[in-house]
């Protein structure tokens, strides 16, 4: 029985090679790394100039080309930031081919490649994909002098952020529970710290990040809007090596080696932020004074680890896991308070090369969100909680049958497990109890294929079909996913390309603020719940203006059903019936992406501008009274016109480095009321001169937004490896975002004849609060 | 309102760890709002022994200007001349457009008839409207049996044996799904109220439950704790209520229009209900 599916995997490729065999030719496959780590190099190139062919390496590194038999080929092997490497091969038969490659230091510029990728992507079937790296974004620190790949990478045009220093992602329309973030393939639901102003991705630790905004591959399902995909480094196969910072607010310190040389490494990673020491210390130097109360603790923390082992030529097994937590916590006389939320995941990976031209991966992953409250006063506890675990498996095939066709398949499963609004409370005599919450199971499935299909010089389609499904307690979804992308070369330095994608997504956020929250649940498709469903078309063009400066336009138009919104009144929390708080509509999104990227030379760096416009609508149930039912369609917070940013890297010399940013974007929308009324109440009830009356959701547009962070890189080159500081200045010319805006009612006392003193209304003002002024960062970096 | 008051805590925390030292991030801002047509307010609860009354105002745009002078704020807000009527038994109780002020608890009314209402858990009332403008708001109510405090306990902290709390029991029946409200002032209910929130009774894992408060009486206060026994449309209506006054412009926040439990062409916002409650007054001694 154990065999059957790998029979049927073998029968498959026969039966493909049977259709497409190609007598003349052998095939040239193998890893490449870097020769300073031993990391695998995702992306590499191998060219072969005299047959105007190549490939690129997929995400472990492997790549698989066909090479013509008795002859003399050069095959050229490059990738961005490191000198190529050049072989001549005479192929007497299929070929194994490791290829190390080296960094390029200041000396080997003119060999360094870096044009050829701009090259690839014009002619990639790739589109709607943006990638940033760490080292960009390490350049480029964020709120308080933290580098943030996650936030960095909202620069690229197509990905603005939601409010002001927050990481929450609206991509293409989508809302922020419709992106699939994956680190080492297990799933993060909840990617942000500090409710959203700091992701959970350490930048030491990633290798690489990825973002899809459409045109998405077969193998990714799960979410409508964008696939974030980030793999963890591997660890240093070669020699011990750290890297670290301390910053303002939080220090990290990343370690790897090699266990064996060659043969298997580690790498562990841990990062703190340590504001809670200084309130601690400030509380207990208040000890003693009766009139101080206590200042509540803060801090996160973050661990990556990942060990990576060559079990054979052949197989190599990676166990990588991150555990992070939120802590936050209050202790007073009578009342205690203590909150965390994090996420755990854990990824056993193990790949294994079949032959020259199929590869596997097949992965075990565990990934567990979960957020706790716990309140207790003399003799009462109370306590809040969700979480959502998630066990899944997942084999992906990767089979060049040659030059023309690459195919994909694989299967995966999820078993889900949730609890949703747990809460509990009572006395401890157990006299009295409250408690609610649903628990619920799911079971998650898919299965796909595609195909890289080279149609000739010019045109090339990848194509696929995903079988996605879900089961919840008697109730089973199944969706299909048609998936293409196509691009036409008009020449070397102009593409066309043009996609589809349909995505269906079983899980939901319940989110009620647009901010991203620790609280926010994950809630299964239901009986009465659908799964989401999007479809997205998608075209462009790339023109490479020269070797080094890529312009791309693309426009995109997406059709959203099955799309939740909460009814108004909604009760989010501790609500054994949460789906009966939702309404169910549909929505649209439209735009349009320009880019100009330059990515050699002593300046770098990218202008993006998106136009975009967001709608939702045809809810049925919207306001149980029926009174302010929202017409039409109404557009969500995010729903941002303009989004300009502006990146820039300029080299002045190898010891100075300096950076601009500058972002400009429509003001996010925010649900303002319209009138007010007087609200008497009952006798004992709190007379309320002004109660804001809501109709039309999200009525009222922020200020736009605009902001320029400077920054100065000043490297140092001690003899244990290297360092620097890095000067960064946020919100150069202090200008005051809007965060929020709030209504002041005045009021004026009045007494009345019997000497009654009363309140009555005289005005109401407007108030736009900022987060953040100008705010000056400093952080020392190392790496040895 | 417990757990709305997590948000708040989170939103003090934030805010506070990035306002705390950064010189003024507030400022004054003109808000241009869209058009907004002003609509009709009723607020009527029925209470057995009382008179049959009702306050009808009217909203206004947001940033409508206020009336300068004090006696000019009420007639700014009060709707005259409606045709205001409830039917009882099948029996039609007109409420004519005549100011009531109740002295006793200081509210105001601007339709009424003095016959009090009957103490009936079991026939509905029937409200019927007509504006001056020829439009109608309808509803109907019931009066919900009163649910008593079985008992009012007070704890005194173990470490600082000055300050107490207080538990307040009742015995909730299972077979039905109840709302209440429940409201816990300190010295006189005409000030502020220390604890004012609604709930119901899905997540009581026995019949007899318990509402508590904050270690913050001395000995000598007063305290008066009261248990409204409510609708799902009173519910309803004055929590959002709530939400809409909570959510000013909080970025965590829920807004919610208003959710009313009036019918008719007027459009109009507000609250029919019976108001059914106990009340019990504590001494706090050790």
């Amino acid at each position: 029985m154990q065999r059957k599916p790998a029979g049927l995997i073998f029968a498959f490729c026969f039966f493909l090679n049977f259709l497409f065999s190609q007598d003349s030719f052998f095939t040239l496959s193998g890893i490449i790394s870097d020769s300073q780590s031993g990391e695998t190099l995702i992306g590499a190139t191998v060219n072969i100039p005299q047959l105007g062919t190549g490939t690129i390496t997929n995400e472990y590194g492997f790549y698989s080309i066909q090479i013509p038999a008795n002859d003399t080929i050069l095959v050229l092997f490059s990738y961005v930031g490191f000198q190529s490497v050049e072989r001549k091969l005479f192929l007497k038969g299929d070929e194994k081919q490791n290829v190390e490659m080296s960094e390029a230091g200041i000396e080997l510029e003119e060999v360094v490649v870096r044009a050829n990728t701009l090259e690839d992507r014009v002619g990639s079937t790739e589109m709607s994909v943006e990638t940033i790296s760490p080292k960009e974004a390490k350049l480029l620190p964020v709120l308080f002098g933290e580098s943030d790949i996650l936030k960095t990478i909202q620069l690229k045009p197509g990905l603005p952020s939601g409010s002001e220093g927050t990481t929450g992602l609206f991509v293409r329309g989508g809302g922020s529970d419709q992106n699939l973030i994956v680190l080492d393939e297990a799933i993060v639901y909840n990617a942000s710290h500090l409710f959203g102003f700091f992701s959970t991705f350490n930048t030491d630790a990633v290798k690489d990040l990825k973002i899809y905004k459409g045109g998405f591959p077969s193998q990714y399902g799960g979410r409508l809007s964008s696939v974030i995909d980030v793999k963890l480094k591997e660890g240093n196969k070669k020699k011990f090596s750290g890297a670290g910072g301390i910053g303002l607010i939080s220090s990290r310190l990343t370690l790897e080696g090699p266990i064996k040389k060659d043969k298997s490494s580690f790498m562990i990673s841990g990062r703190r932020t340590y504001v809670d020491l200084i309130t601690n210390a400030i509380n207990n130097s208040n000890r003693d004074n009766p009139d101080s109360d206590p200042i509540p603790a803060y801090f996160f923390y973050d661990l990556n680890t990942k060990l990576n082992f060559e079990l054979g030529e052949n197989d190599k097994l990676y166990i990588s896991g991150y555990f992070g937590r939120d802590v936050f916590n209050f202790e007073g006389d009578f009342f205690d308070f203590d909150f965390f939320w994090g996420n755990g995941t854990g990824t056993a990976r193990w790949n294994h090369i079949f032959n020259s031209q199929l590869f596997a991966n097949t992965t075990f992953t565990y990934s567990d969100y979960k957020y706790n409250i716990a309140n207790r006063f003399d003799g009462f506890t109370f306590e809040v909680g969700s979480n959502i675990e998630d066990v899944n498996l997942k084999t992906d095939f990767y089979y060049a049958l040659n030059n023309q066709h690459t195919f994909r398949f694989g299967l995966n499963a999820t078993r889900h497990e949730f609890t949703v609004g747990r809460l509990q409370a009572g006395s401890d005599d157990g006299e009295v109890a409250f408690s609610a919450g649903q628990d619920f199971n799911g079971l998650e499935f898919g299965s796909y294929i595609s195909d890289l299909w080279k149609i000739n010089d010019r045109a090339s389609l990848n194509a696929g079909l995903r079988l996605s499904g879900f089961n919840n307690e008697g109730t089973t979804y199944f969706g299909l996913e048609p998936r293409a992308a196509f691009n036409y070369s008009f020449t070397k330095k102009f593409s066309f390309k043009a996609s589809y994608a349909r995505m269906y997504q079983y899980l939901h956020l319940v989110a009620a603020a647009g901010l991203t929250l620790p609280t926010d649940v994950w809630y299964p498709s239901t009986e009465k719940v659908k799964p989401q469903r999007s479809d997205q078309v998608a075209a462009g063009i790339n023109y490479l203006l020269s070797k080094d400066l890529l312009f791309s336009v693309e426009t995109y138009y997406k059709w959203l059903d099955n799309q939740i919104e909460f009814v108004d009144g909604a009760r989010l929390f501790a609500n054994d019936n949460l789906e009966e708080e939702f309404a169910i509509g549909r929505g649209k999104a439209y735009g349009l992406e320009v880019s100009l990227e330059k990515t050699e030379g002593q300046l770098t760096g990218w202008i993006g501008y998106t136009y975009a416009r967001i709608r939702r609508g045809e809810f049925e149930t919207l306001d149980p009274s029926g009174i302010f039912s929202q017409q039409g369609y109404f557009s969500p917070i995010y729903d941002r016109r303009h989004d300009l940013s502006i990146v820039l890297f300029y080299e002045l010399s190898r010891k100075i480095n300096l950076t601009s940013t500058f972002v400009y974007g429509s003001g996010d929308l925010r649900w303002m009321p319209l009138g007010r009324f007087t609200f008497q109440d009952v006798y004992g009830g709190n007379f309320e001169a002004v109660v804001p009356l809501y109709a039309d959701r999200n009525n009222y547009r922020l200020a736009p937004y605009n902001r320029l962070d400077l920054g100065l890189i000043i490297n140092f080159f001690p003899k244990w490896g290297e360092s620097d500081l890095t000067i960064n200045i946020i919100n150069l010319y202090n200008r005051r975002n809007a965060f929020f805006v709030y209504f002041d009612p005045s009021f004026r006392e009045v007494t009345d004849t019997e000497g009654n003193v009363f309140e009555i209304p005289t005005g109401i003002q407007a108030k736009q609060v900022s987060l953040f002024p100008i705010l000056p960062s400093l952080t020392y970096n190392f790496k040895f | 309102m417990r757990l709305e008051a997590n948000y708040v805590i989170l939103f003090l925390f934030v805010s506070s760890l990035f306002l705390s030292g950064c010189g003024d991030l507030e400022k004054d801002i003109l808000v241009d709002l869209p058009e907004y047509e002003n609509q009709i307010v009723l607020e009527a609860y029925l209470e057995p022994g009382k008179p049959f009354r009702l306050l009808l105002t009217n909203s206004a745009s947001y940033f409508a200007p206020f009336p300068q002078e004090e006696d000019q704020f009420l007639q700014s807000i009060l709707l005259q001349d409606a045709t205001v009527s409830i039917t009882y038994n099948n029996e039609v109780i007109e409420l004519t457009n005549q100011f009531s002020f109740d002295a006793e608890t200081g509210k105001l009314f601007n339709y009424f008839n003095q016959r009090n209402v009957p103490e009936d858990y079991e026939k509905s009332f029937d409200l019927q409207v007509t504006t001056p403008t020829g439009e109608t708001i309808m509803a109907t109510t019931k009066i919900l049996p009163v649910v008593p405090i079985d008992s009012t306990l007070i704890f005194f902290d173990e470490d600082q044996d000055t300050l107490a709390r207080a538990e307040t029991y009742l015995t909730d029946d299972g077979d039905t799904h109840n709302f209440y409200r429940r409201t816990v002032h300190l010295g006189s209910l005409e000030n502020e109220a220390e604890q004012d929130f609604v709930t119901d009774d899905v997540f009581f894992e026995t019949e007899k439950f318990f509402f508590g408060t904050a270690p913050d009486y001395t000995i000598g206060d007063t305290l008066i704790f009261t248990i409204y026994h409510i609708d799902q449309d009173y519910f309803q209506f004055w929590r959002s209520v709530q939400l809409s006054i909570l959510s000013n412009g909080n970025p965590f926040g829920q807004p919610s229009p208003i959710i009313s439990n009036l019918g008719g062409t007027a459009n109009a916002i507000g609250v029919f209900t019976g108001l059914s409650y106990d009340r019990e007054v504590t001494i706090i001694e050790k």
